[in-house]
C-alpha cells in the first residue's frame, strides 16, 4: 500500500532521516513554458544541512524544478509557475516576496562556470557589495577570504586576486563561482550540473567541496551522473517526463528502487 | 546610337543562334557517335554562345566608351588641317607686331623679377620666420610687379584677339571655307571653352541635344563630325558582326564528343566571378590613387607646405591666389574645418551615444517581444530617412527653433545655421546606428552571465550595469567608433545646417564648417579643375578617408575580437 | 521556522527599497530613450507634413483666350517655325485685360500681368503648334497664379480680414481722390484695431531701444558703441512714429508700415490713405473704378493687416486676384504640376517629374551594376575562393568600403569617371555608376550572409550526386539564397535612392528644366535626382519652394517606404530557418 502511494505523483515525500529539519517544502508545483507543461504536480520536502540530488534523463524537469526554488524562471518571459514552495515555512511564490531577497538567501551555481568579467576579488565581493553586507573594506576582505577558503580556492588565488576571473582554469572558475555564491552566506545552495563541464580531477575537488559545505548549508544538486549522486548526496529524487517519480535516501534509491522507471534508469535501460 | 543599338540586337540574335548551333551539334554528335558526350549539350551551347557574343560585345563596349573621343580627335584634326593657312597668316602677322613683342618681353622680365623677389622672401622666411617685418616691402613690390604683369598679359591677349579678327575678316573677304574658320576659332579658344565648342558642334551634327549657339563656323565643324561618326559606327558594327560570326564558327568547330565544354564554361564563370570581386579592390585602389594623385597636385601648387594645410588656422580658399605670390598659401589652413567637424561630431555623439545605448539596452533587456517587434522597425525608419531630409529638418525647423530659444535666453548673436542645430539632428540620425550595433553586441553577451548575476540577487539594472555592460564594453566602443566615423563623413546635414563660415570656435551656437561642407562648396558650381582651390577638395577628401579608415579598422578589429571571445 | 532567520535577510531588506528605486530610474532612462527616438521621428515627419500642406493645391487662373492669327502666326504662312515665333504671352495678356478693363495705366497693367508667369505661354504655343486649326478660335487655358499670389490667396503669407461694413457711407469724388463719410463712426473698429497694433509695436520698439542702450553701455569697441547707439536712435524714431497713430487727436495716416484699409463699394475698391481719429471720415483713392458714387450701406471693410512693406503682394495685386477669384476665374485645384512638371525657376510651375525620371534612370544603372557584381563577388568569396591572405584582404577591404563616407565615392567619380574617362557631367549614367560602387559593399555583405545561411548539407547533397561545384552553387545554393540576396539588394538600392552627397560631386546639382528622356539617350542627358531636387529647392529663397521641398520629401519618403516594404515583404514571404 505504502509502495503504491509513493509511486503516485503528488505524494509528499518526507526527509527520511527524521532528525533533519525541513528546509524547502514544495507542493503541487506545475511549470509551463508557453503552452508546454514541463513539470507536473511536484511535491517534496527537502531537509537542511544535507545534499539532495535530483537525477533523471535530460528534459525530465529536474533543472526546471531547481530554478523554481530561487525563482529563476521569472527571468524567462514565457515561463509560468503554480503551486506552493516554502522555505522555512515561508511561501516564496507569494507576490509580496521579492525575488532579489529570495535569491540572496538561495544561491545558485550553474552548469558552465560563469565568472563575471571582473577580477577574482570583485567576483567574490559582488554579492556582499550589492546587498550591502560589508560595512568596511576590511570586512569585505575577510568575507572574500573566508569564502574563497570555504571554496578551497584561497591557496591558489591568494596572490592574484586582482586578475580577471576568467583567467582561471575551468575547475577553478567553478570553485570561484561557488565562493561567489557562499559569500552572501545563503541558506540554500542550488547547483545545476556543476561538474558537467569539468575534467575528473576538477570534478573530484568540487565533490569534496560539496561534501564540506553540507555542514552548514542545504544543498540541492542536479546531476546527470548517477555515480556523482551516489557519492555526494544523502537524499535523491528521480524525475521523469516532468514527474517526480521517487524520492528517498540515496542508498535506498540506488539499491532498492521502488519504481520500475527508477530501476530502469539506474540500471541504464534509458537515459 | 541607333546603329549600335541595332548591332547589339543582331549580336544578341547571333549569340542565341550560337547557343542553338552548339547544342544542336552536340546532340547530333551524341546521337551519331559511340559513347557519352563529356558535357551536356547545353554546355556546348553556352560555350559557342560565349565565343559568339563575348568578343563582339567587348568591341561594342570599347566603342561606346572611346567612340566619341575617337570621332572628336579625327574631326578636330581635320578642322585643324583646314585652318592651317589662316593659322600661318595669323602667326606671320603676330611675329611682326611690335606691341605684342614688347608685351611678351615685359611679361618675361617681370616674371624673372617676381621669381627673384620670391627667392629673397624665402630666404627671409628661412632666417627670420614667416612673420618678419622685412617681408612687407617685398610683398608690396611683388604685388606691383604682378599688376604690371597682368597689364602686359592683357595687352598680349587683346593684340592677339585683334590680329585674329583681322585674319578672319580677310578670310571672309576671300570666302575661305567656313571649315577653316571653325578650325581657327577652335585653336584660339581656351581649353575650358573648347569643350563647349565640341559639345555645340556635336549637338548641331547629331541633333540629340540643343546647341547653346548656332554659327556658320559651328555648322561647318558639325559637318566634319558627321561623316567620321558614321564611318566609325558602320566600321565598328560590321567588325562586331564579323567577330561574332567568326566566333560562332570557331566555337562550333570545337564541339566534339570528348570536348570538355562544361569545364571551359565553368572556368569562364569563375573568371567572371573573380573579376567581380576584383572590383571591390579596384574601387579602394581608385579611391586611394585618385585622392592621393590630386592631393599631391594640390600640395605641389602650394609649394609642398603640407604643414600649413594640416596646422594652419586660416581657411579662405575662395581668395584667388596668383602663382608665386608670397605668403598666401596660409589661406589653406584646414584646422577650422577639423575643429568644426570635431565640434559637430561631439554634439552628435552626446545625443546619439546615451539615447542609442539606452534604447538598445531597453530593447534587448527589458522590452517584451511584442514591443520589440514594432519599436525596432520604427528605429529602422529613422535610419532609412535620407540625410537630405534631416538637413531640411535642421535648416527649417531645428535651426530657427534653437536660434529663437538662444535669443529668448538673451544670446544676441544667435544664427540659424549653427553647430548645435547640425549636431543635434545628426545625433538623431545616428541614434538607430548606435542602437542597432549595440543591440547586436549586447545580445552576444551570454545568458549565463546574466543568470549568474540574477542568481546572486542582483536586480535587472544591477545585472546590466555590473555584468552585461562591462562584458559588452569592447563591442560598444567599436560601435561608437563606427558611429563617430559616420558622423565625420556625414555631408548633407552639415551642408544645409552648419554654415560655410570657417570659424575656429568652440561655441556651438555659432556657424562652423566641416571637411565635407568644404568639399561640397569647392566642387559645386563653376570650377576650373586645375586650380588649387578645386584640388584642395581632394586633399580634404584624403584626410576624411584616412580618418574614417583608421576609425573603421580599429572599430572592426575591436568588434571582431569581442565576437571571437563569446562565440 | 525554529532557527532565527540568518542576519543576511535583514541586511538585504534594508537596502531593498533604495535598490528598487535605482532600478526604476534606470528603466525610465531606457523608456525615455525609446520615447525620445520615436518622438524625434514623429516631429520630423509631422513637421514635414505640416510644411507640405500648402503645396498640394494651387490657385489656378482659367481664361478664355482667342488665338488671334496675326499674333500667333507672325509670318502668316502657318508653318511650324512661324507658329513657334508667335507671341502667346500677348494673347494671355489681352484675355486678362479683357476681364479687367479697368487696369489701363502702366503700373496697373504690370500688377495685373504679374498674376501669372510668362512661362505659361509655352504650353499654349505647344497646343497651337500641335493643332494649328485652333487659330482664330477661343480656347480655355488654365495656368497657376504667381506663387506669391497663391500664398496670399491661401492666407499663408498675408493676414487679412474682410467683413461687411456697418452703416451707410457717402463718397465725394475729386478726380481719383475720394472722401468717405460715414453716417456714424464706421471706421471706429479699424481705428481701435490699428491703434492697438501700434501700441504693441511701440512697446516693442521701446524695449528694442532699451536693449540697444544697454548694449551701448557694455560695448567694448567704439564701432560697436556707435552701432548700438544708432540702433537705439532708430528704435526711438519708430516708437515716435507709432505714437502719432496712437494719439487720439491726429488723423491716422496709412502707409507702407501700417495695415492697409480697402473699402469695397459699388463694384469698385477704394484704398484708404488717412482716417480721421473719430473713425467717421476717411480719405482714399480709387484702385478699382466704382460703378457709381451713390451712397451705400452695402460695403466691405477689407483690412490687410500685414503692412505692404512686409509682404510681396501689393494692394492692387490683391484686389485683382480677389476680383478674379470672385468671378470664378481663379479657383483652388489639386496641384498636378507638382507631380507632372520638371523643375522650374517659378515655384508654381516647378515639379518633381524630372528628378523622378532621373532617379529611375540612375537607379537602373545602379541596379544593373551593383547587383550582378555584388552577388558575383559574394558567390566567389563564399563558395569558390580559397581562404588565402588575398581573400582575407578582400574581405577586410569590403568591410571598410562599407563604412567609407559617401562623399568620397563622389570624389572618386569626379576624378575617375569624369576627369579621367571623360564621361559627361550631371548624367544618370555616371551617377548610377558612383552609387553602384557605394552600394556594392551592402549587396556583397547581405548576399554573403544569405549564402552562408544555406546549410552545407544542400551543397554536399548536390556534390554527392555528381554535380560540379558550379552546378551545385548555381542550381541549388543560389536559388535558396535568392530571397535574402534580393532583400539585401533592395535595401542597398533604397539607400542609394536617398543618397545626395556623391551626386553633388559629379554635377547632378544642375538646374534642369527638361526631364531627361526615359530611355538609353536619357542616360547621358543632364538630369538630377529626387534627393538632390530636395536639396536644390531647400536652398531657394521663395517661400513657395519651402512647401514644395516638403512635398518632394514626402514623395521621396513614399518611394523609400515602398522599397523597404517590398524588402520586408520578401523577407517575410520567403524567410526560412534551417
Amino acid at each position: 500500500m505504502a509502495e503504491d502511494a509513493n509511486v503516485k505523483a503528488g505524494t509528499v515525500y518526507h526527509p527520511a532521516e527524521g532528525n533533519r529539519k525541513v528546509k524547502v517544502a514544495a507542493s503541487g508545483v506545475d511549470v509551463f513554458y508557453a503552452d508546454k507543461q514541463a513539470l507536473h504536480d511536484v511535491s517534496v520536502e527537502i531537509g537542511d544541512r544535507a545534499v539532495t540530488a535530483f537525477i533523471g534523463p535530460s528534459g525530465c524537469g529536474k533543472s526546471t524544478f531547481l530554478r523554481c526554488i530561487n525563482r529563476m524562471n521569472d527571468t524567462i518571459d514565457t515561463a509560468r509557475v503554480s503551486g506552493s514552495i516554502r522555505i522555512d515555512g515561508e511561501e516564496i511564490n507569494d507576490r509580496s516576496v521579492d525575488p532579489v531577497l529570495l535569491r540572496a538567501r538561495v544561491g545558485m551555481v550553474f552548469q558552465k562556470p560563469n565568472p563575471f568579467p571582473k577580477s577574482i576579488f570583485d567576483n567574490v565581493a559582488y554579492g556582499p557589495r550589492i546587498h550591502g553586507l560589508a560595512v568596511s573594506k576590511d570586512e569585505l576582505d575577510s568575507i572574500v577570504e573566508t569564502s574563497l577558503k570555504k571554496a578551497g580556492l584561497w591557496d591558489e588565488v591568494a596572490d592574484r586576486l586582482d586578475q580577471p576571473g576568467n583567467s582561471l582554469s575551468g575547475g577553478q572558475q567553478q570553485r570561484l563561482v561557488i565562493a561567489r555564491a557562499i559569500a552572501v552566506n545563503p541558506e540554500v545552495i542550488l547547483m545545476d550540473e556543476p561538474c558537467s563541464a569539468l575534467d575528473p580531477i576538477a570534478t573530484a575537488r568540487i565533490e569534496e567541496l560539496i561534501d564540506e559545505l553540507r555542514e552548514n548549508y542545504c544543498l540541492i544538486i542536479v546531476t546527470h551522473s548517477m555515480a556523482q549522486a551516489a557519492r555526494v548526496s544523502q537524499m535523491t529524487a528521480f524525475f521523469h517526463l516532468g514527474h517526480l517519480v521517487e524520492f528517498g535516501p540515496t542508498e535506498e534509491i540506488f539499491t532498492n528502487p521502488r519504481d520500475r522507471r527508477t530501476q530502469d534508469y539506474i540500471t541504464g535501460r534509458f537515459g | 546610337m541607333q546603329l549600335s543599338l541595332f548591332t547589339a540586337l543582331a549580336l544578341l540574335v547571333l549569340t542565341a543562334t550560337g547557343f542553338l548551333a552548339g547544342r544542336t551539334r552536340a546532340l547530333a554528335i551524341g546521337a551519331r557517335e559511340e559513347g557519352r558526350l563529356h558535357s551536356l549539350p547545353n554546355y556546348h551551347g553556352y560555350f559557342v554562345a560565349l565565343w559568339t557574343g563575348l568578343p563582339a560585345f567587348a568591341l561594342l563596349a570599347l566603342y561606346a566608351v572611346t567612340g566619341t573621343m575617337v570621332v572628336n580627335t579625327l574631326a578636330l584634326g581635320e578642322l585643324s588641317r583646314a585652318s592651317e593657312p589662316l593659322q600661318q597668316r595669323y602667326e606671320a602677322i603676330l611675329a611682326t607686331d611690335e606691341d605684342h613683342r614688347a608685351a611678351t618681353a615685359s611679361v618675361e622680365r617681370l616674371e624673372a623679377e617676381i621669381r627673384m623677389l620670391r627667392a629673397e622672401a624665402d630666404a627671409i622666411i628661412a632666417s627670420e620666420g614667416p612673420h618678419s617685418e622685412a617681408l612687407a616691402p617685398l610683398r608690396a613690390r611683388q604685388e606691383e610687379r604682378l599688376f604690371d604683369q597682368d597689364d602686359a598679359r592683357f595687352v598680349i591677349t587683346s593684340r592677339e584677339a585683334a590680329i585674329a579678327g583681322i585674319v578672319l575678316e580677310a578670310a571672309d573677304a576671300d570666302v575661305a571655307d567656313a571649315r577653316a574658320r571653325a578650325g581657327f576659332e577652335y585653336r584660339r579658344l581656351p581649353p575650358e571653352q573648347r569643350e563647349l565648342f565640341v559639345a555645340d558642334a556635336r549637338a548641331l551634327a547629331f541633333a540629340d541635344t540643343l546647341a547653346s549657339r548656332d554659327t556658320p563656323e559651328l555648322r561647318a565643324a558639325a559637318e566634319a563630325f558627321v561623316p567620321r561618326q558614321q564611318a566609325l559606327a558602320w566600321g565598328v558594327s560590321l567588325a562586331a558582326l564579323a567577330l561574332a560570326a567568326g566566333g560562332l564558327a570557331f566555337g562550333r568547330s570545337r564541339v566534339t564528343r570528348q570536348f570538355r565544354a562544361r569545364n571551359r564554361v565553368e572556368w569562364m564563370v569563375s573568371a567572371a566571378l573573380m573579376l567581380a570581386s576584383a572590383i571591390a579592390i579596384l574601387t579602394t585602389l581608385g579611391i586611394v590613387l585618385s585622392l592621393l594623385f590630386e592631393s599631391l597636385r594640390f600640395f605641389a601648387s602650394i609649394d609642398w607646405r603640407v604643414q600649413d594645410f594640416l596646422f594652419g588656422t586660416q581657411w579662405s580658399p575662395q581668395t584667388a591666389i596668383r602663382p608665386g605670390q608670397i605668403g598666401q598659401s596660409g589661406s589653406f589652413g584646414a584646422v577650422p574645418l577639423f575643429a568644426g567637424t570635431g565640434l559637430i561630431m561631439l554634439i552628435a555623439m552626446l545625443v546619439a551615444a546615451p539615447v542609442g545605448l539606452f534604447a538598445a539596452i531597453y530593447l534587448s533587456e527589458y522590452a517584451d517581444s511584442r514591443f520589440r517587434a514594432w519599436a525596432k522597425p520604427v528605429l529602422e525608419i529613422l535610419a532609412g530617412v535620407p540625410t537630405v531630409v534631416y538637413g531640411f529638418f535642421a535648416l527649417l525647423t531645428v535651426g530657427p527653433l534653437l536660434r529663437d530659444f538662444a535669443l529668448f535666453l538673451g544670446y544676441e548673436d544667435a544664427v540659424t545655421q549653427s553647430a548645435l542645430a547640425a549636431g543635434l539632428v545628426m545625433g538623431v540620425m545616428i541614434i538607430p546606428f548606435v542602437s542597432s550595433l549595440s543591440d547586436d553586441v549586447i545580445n552576444a553577451v551570454p545568458q549565463s552571465l546574466r543568470d549568474g548575476a540574477y542568481a546572486m540577487g542582483a536586480t535587472k539594472s544591477e545585472t546590466i550595469r555590473h555584468v552585461v555592460f562591462p562584458a559588452a564594453l569592447p563591442g560598444i566602443v567599436g560601435a561608437l567608433l563606427l558611429a563617430i566615423s559616420r558622423a565625420i563623413g556625414e555631408t548633407m546635414i552639415v551642408v544645409m545646417a552648419a554654415g560655410q563660415a570657417a570659424n575656429l570656435t568652440a561655441n556651438p551656437l555659432e556657424s562652423v564648417t566641416t571637411i565635407t561642407v568644404q568639399i561640397v562648396m569647392l566642387l559645386t558650381g563653376d570650377q576650373e579643375f586645375n586650380s588649387p582651390k578645386t584640388l584642395s577638395a581632394f586633399a580634404l577628401g584624403l584626410v576624411l578617408f584616412v580618418l574614417t579608415l583608421i576609425l573603421n579598422i580599429i572599430a572592426l578589429r575591436v568588434v571582431q575580437r569581442y565576437r571571437e571571445k563569446y562565440d | 521556522m525554529t532557527d532565527a532567520p540568518r542576519p543576511i535577510a535583514d541586511a538585504v531588506r534594508q537596502r531593498l527599497a533604495r535598490r528598487h528605486r535605482a532600478e526604476g530610474r534606470f528603466r525610465m532612462f531606457g523608456v525615455g530613450a525609446i520615447v525620445l527616438a520615436i518622438a524625434f521621428l514623429a516631429v520630423l515627419i509631422g513637421s514635414i507634413i505640416a510644411q507640405s500642406t500648402g503645396a498640394f493645391t494651387t490657385y489656378t487662373l482659367t481664361l478664355p483666350i482667342t488665338i488671334e492669327r496675326e499674333v500667333a502666326d507672325p509670318r502668316g504662312d502657318m508653318s511650324e517655325a512661324s507658329l513657334r515665333r508667335g507671341s502667346y504671352n500677348q494673347l494671355i495678356q489681352r484675355a486678362l485685360q479683357a476681364e479687367l478693363p479697368a487696369a489701363s495705366s502702366r503700373t496697373e497693367l504690370r500688377d495685373l500681368f504679374s498674376l501669372y508667369s510668362g512661362l505659361n505661354a509655352a504650353p499654349v504655343m505647344r497646343r497651337v503648334v500641335a493643332d494649328p486649326s485652333l487659330i482664330g478660335q477661343e480656347i480655355s487655358v488654365s495656368m497657376p497664379v504667381n506663387h506669391e499670389i497663391d500664398l496670399y490667396l491661401k492666407g499663408i503669407t498675408v493676414r487679412e480680414d474682410r467683413q461687411p461694413g456697418e452703416g451707410a457711407i457717402t463718397m465725394d469724388a475729386d478726380g481719383d481722390e475720394v472722401r468717405l463719410t460715414g453716417e456714424m463712426p464706421v471706421f471706429a473698429r479699424f481705428v481701435s484695431r490699428i491703434r492697438a497694433q501700434a501700441e504693441d509695436e511701440r512697446q516693442e520698439a521701446l524695449s528694442r531701444a532699451a536693449r540697444a542702450q544697454a548694449q551701448a553701455g557694455m560695448a567694448e569697441s567704439r564701432d560697436a558703441r556707435e552701432a548700438a547707439l544708432a540702433a537705439e536712435r532708430r528704435a526711438f524714431a519708430d516708437a515716435e512714429r507709432f505714437e502719432t497713430i496712437i494719439d487720439p487727436e491726429t488723423s491716422i495716416l496709412l502707409g507702407a508700415r501700417t495695415a492697409s484699409l480697402l473699402i469695397g463699394v459699388n463694384g469698385g475698391v477704394i484704398s484708404v490713405s488717412a482716417v480721421s481719429p473719430d473713425g467717421r471720415t476717411a480719405q482714399g483713392s480709387v484702385l478699382l473704378p466704382l460703378e457709381s458714387d451713390a451712397a451705400s450701406s452695402d460695403w466691405t471693410e477689407w483690412v490687410i493687416e500685414t503692412p505692404p512693406a512686409a509682404r510681396r503682394v501689393g494692394d492692387l495685386q490683391a484686389i485683382y486676384a480677389r476680383t478674379l477669384e470672385e468671378r470664378g476665374l481663379i479657383d483652388q485645384r489639386f496641384n498636378t504640376r507638382l507631380f507632372l512638371n520638371a523643375d522650374s525657376r517659378e515655384p508654381e510651375l516647378a515639379g518633381v517629374m524630372g528628378a523622378f525620371i532621373g532617379s529611375i534612370l540612375t537607379m537602373l544603372v545602379t541596379m544593373l551594376l551593383a547587383v550582378p557584381i555584388g552577388v558575383g563577388t559574394a558567390i566567389y568569396l563564399e563558395e569558390f575562393a580559397p581562404k588565402t591572405r588575398l581573400t582575407g584582404f578582400i574581405e577586410v577591404n569590403i568591410n571598410n568600403l562599407a563604412a567609407v563616407p559617401s562623399i568620397v565615392f563622389g570624389l572618386l567619380g569626379l576624378a575617375v569617371f569624369i576627369n579621367a574617362f571623360g564621361l559627361p557631367r550631371s548624367a544618370p549614367l555616371v551617377g548610377g555608376m558612383v552609387l553602384a560602387l557605394m552600394t556594392l559593399p551592402t549587396v556583397i555583405i547581405s548576399s554573403r550572409a544569405a549564402l552562408r545561411a544555406v546549410p552545407p548539407s544542400i551543397r554536399e547533397a548536390a556534390l554527392g550526386v555528381g554535380a560540379s561545384k558550379t552546378q551545385a552553387v548555381f542550381q541549388h545554393v543560389l536559388p535558396l539564397a535568392m530571397p535574402g540576396i534580393l532583400t539585401g539588394s533592395i535595401i542597398g538600392l533604397a539607400q542609394a535612392l536617398g543618397e545626395t552627397a556623391p551626386l553633388l560631386m559629379i554635377g547632378m546639382v544642375a538646374f534642369v528644366a527638361d526631364a531627361p528622356s526615359l530611355g538609353l539617350a536619357g542616360l547621358t542627358q543632364p538630369s538630377t535626382v529626387m534627393p538632390v531636387q530636395v536639396f536644390l529647392w531647400s536652398g531657394a529663397s521663395e517661400r513657395a519652394f519651402e512647401m514644395r521641398t516638403a512635398a518632394a520629401i514626402l514623395v521621396l519618403l513614399t518611394l523609400m517606404i515602398l522599397f523597404n516594404a517590398v524588402a520586408i515583404y520578401l523577407r517575410r514571404r520567403f524567410e526560412r530557418r534551417w
